[in-house]
């Protein structure tokens, strides 16, 4: 392609390209500078004056705690959790919503799902630490009724792991799922005819067109899901720990707000917070690259 | 036509963007301004804004000059972590108030040691209690005047009296006043606390022996946390949880939780902030439960009192070793310590949270929203009194057994261990107290909490102690 082609498709989209400039000034401006600041890893900030080289002081600081093996591995045992249970349920939601009818009902269904997504985790850890409290809490209470002892799920270490995934599913399945639907819904309904008039089962239907339809949008998701994977949740984790749970819940992010943000040592907090990029990137890469193999999709 | 149109456009908005760059500058004054920077404090609060006018307006008479004060506005959110980037940013006001987050300022030389000042100062030599100078002397650089942050155990009193009335003095003395309580309200535990036993620990760590955060035991330092003293308080906490006395969701309780129970009958012990926080306390049950609240003395043992640990303030005053004015920022200071000072800080805005008359301060409704903005001198022997009947104990309780911890901060290269060591305690003294470990496993935590880093720590206070 000549340089001359290329210029006149821009000045054929200009109008898309014009829409497209506050999106890329935004991604500069918050996403693109901030890693010029990432360089305080290897300094010591200072106050008054120039910052001074610190090399990899901040980052031995971090790897030198007689925990920080245990912290890592809690950040990734939560966050795989997250991805191995949470993943499919917002898809599965689509596909069960897909099959709503009433288009009443299916944006009544959709409103009072995506609700807890606007609540906060402070409200959420309320609502959870009172629903799952030992032995009056609401869920003790049904399970008494069924003649099961009481649970103390927010203090038990082999429960609270699952807390955490149970409310992020609670929180987050109805608001991830639209992506979904919207996917779904571009799906040409002439498939599904077609598949009616050749005897297709709604699940047949679901598997044969549906999901191959939409795999690439959840290919995309969980390639980029994966650039996260090492932020387990802090608000979660914040709100919802509690001492006699803490060594099995405290995740690098809290860990860092501890040691790091609350003493002001934003160095540390920076060096905590590159290491974790840096996993996200290699995962990113190499969830693409392993995607491209077996799928031929990819996010590139 | 169009071209020189678009270009006089062009200009215009030019202009504009530049509009008030032309303002008359005013004239350069001599008035120094003292810049303050506090928490949930502004001058968009109408409460605030008169309290710094009537401040300004002392501080003019108390120092013979003119001055201007200002708060600094703060945005929304956590504060300490937003006072720092403001400050990292280059803008240091000459007063910063700091509720954490001050080490690493500190030691960049940036706030004043304010030993010298407080030497030269009469007013604060009555002002500071021992325990502040002990905290001054280790770090400088906050001051902080109020009582020490102890917690006082407060009972209901229709409970109390109808299980006998008897002010417990020992732990058997309090352990049978539990029993009687959670006899005559089997439903209910006796006591809660907020996520760990730190407010109970007012009041029985020095009767199990616990003396301070570091002190001899068996001829060697230890950590209070891994004492012998901590073994056995921690047997006689698993029993009250045992028998249902301690609540068996303390640790998911938090500050709001643990008064809603005390509110709505749940509970019938708390340990609250001596001072106004129990005449609120205090007031609330009259209004929810028809029935006042009993203060009860720390528990007499191996010894009796609250700690008030010497290490550091964990929260107050700065004056920034950058400011033009450091001298006059410190004597605004000190003239909120100063009796007409206090008279503005503790008794709020006449007319809305007090009125005067004949020369006499009356209290109005109102007068239990307002909290003193920087001081709240002990000493100072208020006209009216500011505190109700439960409020006066707990202070009283105070001043009677608050008792000297020499602690010492713990540096910045042992900050990760003594987290970890943290945790590790955490996680035990919970699974103790709740039974699921047996007494036995303590001496397995100590081990454990040696191994982590206990040692190094405690290598560390031997040479600082």
């Amino acid at each position: 392609m000549d340089r001359r082609s290329a210029r006149r498709r821009i000045y054929r989209d200009r109008h898309l390209y014009l829409l497209l400039t506050p999106v890329l000034i935004y991604f500069f401006i918050w996403h693109y500078i901030p890693i010029w600041g990432a360089r305080i890893a290897f300094q010591d900030v200072k106050y008054i004056g120039e910052n001074t080289w610190a090399g990899l002081k901040h980052f031995r600081i971090l790897f030198s705690s007689p925990v920080f093996f245990r912290v890592f591995m809690n950040t990734i045992t939560i966050s795989a959790m997250k991805i191995f249970f949470f993943f499919p349920l917002p898809i599965l939601l689509a596909f069960l919503l897909n099959e709503i009818t009433s288009s009443g009902l299916r944006k009544g269904v959709q409103s009072i799902i995506y609700l807890p997504h606007f609540l906060s985790w402070v409200v959420i850890a309320g609502i959870f630490i009172s629903l799952l409290q030992s032995p009056d809490g609401a869920l003790n209470q049904l399970l008494g009724l069924f003649g099961i002892a009481p649970v103390a799920f927010m203090t038990s270490t082999s429960h609270i792991r699952w807390v955490f995934v149970g409310s992020e599913i609670w929180r987050s399945i109805g608001w991830d799922s639209i992506l979904y639907i919207a996917a779904i819904n571009n799906i040409s309904l002439e498939l599904y005819d077609a598949a009616t008039v050749d005897g297709a089962t709604k699940l047949q239907q679901a598997l044969k067109i549906t999901l191959p339809c939409i795999l690439p949008t959840i290919i995309t998701v969980f390639i980029l899901n994966m650039g996260f994977f090492m932020n387990a949740g802090f608000d979660q984790v914040f709100n919802m720990m509690n001492d006699a749970v803490i060594n099995h819940v405290d995740i690098i992010d809290t860990y860092v707000y501890r040691i790091g943000l609350g003493k002001g040592n934003f160095s540390l907090g920076t060096a905590a917070g590159l290491f974790k990029g840096v996993i996200g990137l290699v995962l990113i890469l190499s969830t693409d690259r392993l995607s491209r193999k077996v799928t031929g999709e990819g996010v590139w | 036509m169009k071209k020189y149109l678009a270009l006089a456009a062009v200009l215009l908005a030019a202009a504009t963007l530049t509009a008030g760059g032309a303002q008359e500058v005013p004239a350069e004054t001599a008035v120094p301004v003292i810049r303050i920077v506090s928490k949930d404090v502004s001058e968009s609060n109408a409460w605030d804004k008169a309290h710094l006018e009537n401040i300004t307006e002392g501080f003019i008479e108390y120092i013979g000059e003119e001055v201007v004060l200002e708060f600094v506005e703060m945005p929304e959110g956590a504060y300490a972590e937003k006072l720092n980037l403001m400050l990292l940013g280059g803008d240091i006001p000459d007063l910063i108030y700091f509720q954490g987050g001050d080490e690493a300022i500190s030691q960049q030389g940036i706030l004043e040691d304010l030993r010298p000042y407080v030497a030269a100062s009469s007013v604060m030599q009555k002002a500071l209690m021992d325990f502040n100078r002990e905290r001054m002397e280790n770090y400088p650089y906050l001051l902080w005047i109020a009582p020490p942050r102890a917690r006082t155990a407060v009972v209901r009193e229709d409970w109390f009296v109808e299980a006998g009335g008897k002010i417990p003095q020992t732990v058997d003395e309090y352990y049978t006043l539990f029993a009687a309580i959670k006899k005559n309200h089997p439903g209910v535990p006796v006591l809660t606390d907020t996520g760990n036993t730190d407010r109970m620990d007012y009041t029985f760590d020095l009767a199990f022996g616990n003396i301070a955060t570091w002190f001899e035991e068996n001829g060697s330092l230890v950590y209070k946390g891994v004492s012998q003293a901590q073994k056995d308080k921690l047997a006689f906490y698993q029993r009250l949880y045992a028998e249902g006395i301690l609540d068996n969701d303390y640790i998911t309780t938090k500050w709001d939780t643990m008064e809603d129970k005390l509110y709505t009958g749940k509970a019938a012990m708390v340990f609250g902030t001596a001072g106004i926080v129990l005449d609120i306390y205090d007031n609330k049950l009259k209004q929810t439960q028809d029935t006042g609240l009993v203060a009860l003395p720390p528990a007499q043992g191996v010894a009796q009192g609250y700690p008030v640990s010497s290490a550091k303030e964990t929260r107050g005053w700065a004056v920034s070793a950058l400011s033009e004015h450091k001298d006059l920022t410190f004597k605004l200071l000190e003239y909120l310590a100063t009796d007409e000072g206090q008279f503005l800080e503790r008794y709020g805005l006449e007319g809305i949270h007090h009125t005067v008359s004949d020369g006499k301060v009356n209290l109005t409704e109102e007068s239990g929203n307002w909290w003193p903005r920087f001081h709240e001198v002990m000493a100072w022997d208020a006209p009216t009194p500011l505190l109700g009947p439960a409020g006066q104990k707990g202070w009283d309780f105070i001043l009677k057994y608050a008792v000297g911890d020499p602690d010492f901060p713990i540096p910045e290269e042992l900050s990760p261990t003594w987290d970890a060591l943290g945790n590790l305690q955490k996680e035990y003294t919970y699974k103790i107290i709740s039974g699921e470990y047996s007494i036995d496993k303590f001496d397995e935590f100590v081990t454990e909490w040696y191994a982590l880093g206990g040692d190094k720590v405690t290598a560390y206070a031997r040479t600082v102690l």
